[in-house]
C-alpha cells in the first residue's frame, strides 16, 4: 500500500507550477539589497557625467528591486501542494486588483499632493503588485 | 462542503502529519480541509478516501449552499 502512495505523492508533486528552485529566494533578496545599496551609493556620490544620468540610475535600481521581488515570488517554498497553488492564485488576483485601483487612484493623489503632470511609472505599479502578492501570499499561508 | 475527515482519521488512529505524508500534501492542507477552510481537488479527495478504504461521498458531503 505504501508504494502506491509513494507513486501518488510523486504524481501530486508533478501538479505543481513550474516554479524556480528555493535558492532563488536568496538570489532575489541579494539582488534587492544590491539594488538598494547601489541607489544609496549613487545618491551619496553626487556625480553627473551626462544628462539623464539620475533617471538611468533610478531605472537601474528599480529594475534590480523588481527582478529580485519577481525571483522571490516565483521560487518554490519548502512544501508545495495544491493548496499553495490555490493561495498563489488568490494572491495573484489580489495583486491584479490592487494594480487596477492603484492606476485609477494614483493620478488623483498626484494632483492633490504632487506634480499633476507626473506620469505613473510602470515600475512603480509592478513593484506595488509584487509587494501585494507577497503580503497576501504570506498572510494566507499563515492563516491556513 | 462538510467532511468527516477528523472522525475517519481517529478511527484509523493516524495523525494529520501521517495522512499528509501518505497523500503527498502538507499537514496544514489536511488541517484546512478538516476545518472546512479548503475544499480539496477531486484527485486529493479520492486519494484521501482510498486511505480510509471508503468512498469520497462517505467523507465529503455537500451542504445546501453548495
Amino acid at each position: 500500500m505504501k508504494s502506491i502512495f509513494v507513486k501518488m505523492e510523486s504524481k501530486i508533486r508533478k501538479q505543481n507550477l513550474n516554479l524556480l528552485p528555493g535558492y532563488f529566494k536568496k538570489i532575489g533578496l541579494a539582488l534587492i539589497l544590491l539594488a538598494i545599496g547601489f541607489g544609496i551609493v549613487v545618491k551619496l556620490m553626487h556625480f553627473e557625467l551626462f544628462p539623464m544620468q539620475k533617471e538611468l540610475y533610478r531605472t537601474l535600481m528599480l529594475s534590480g528591486i523588481n527582478l529580485g521581488l519577481l525571483l522571490i515570488t516565483l521560487s518554490k517554498d519548502k512544501l508545495e501542494d495544491e493548496m499553495t497553488i490555490a493561495i498563489r492564485l488568490k494572491a495573484m488576483a489580489w495583486s491584479f486588483t490592487w494594480a487596477v485601483f492603484y492606476v485609477i487612484i494614483s493620478p488623483f493623489m498626484n494632483i492633490l499632493f504632487k506634480d499633476p503632470m507626473r506620469d505613473l511609472a510602470g515600475q512603480q505599479v509592478i513593484m506595488s503588485m509584487l509587494f501585494v502578492y507577497m503580503i497576501m501570499y504570506y498572510l494566507q499561508k499563515k492563516s491556513r | 462542503m462538510k467532511n468527516t475527515l477528523k472522525v475517519e482519521r481517529a478511527k484509523l488512529d493516524i495523525t494529520q502529519q501521517q495522512l499528509a505524508d501518505i497523500v503527498g500534501v502538507s499537514r496544514q492542507t489536511i488541517n484546512s480541509i478538516e476545518a472546512d477552510r479548503y475544499v480539496p481537488s477531486t484527485v486529493l479527495a479520492i486519494k484521501i478516501s482510498d486511505v480510509f478504504k471508503t468512498t469520497v461521498n462517505a467523507i465529503f458531503n455537500l451542504e445546501e449552499e453548495d
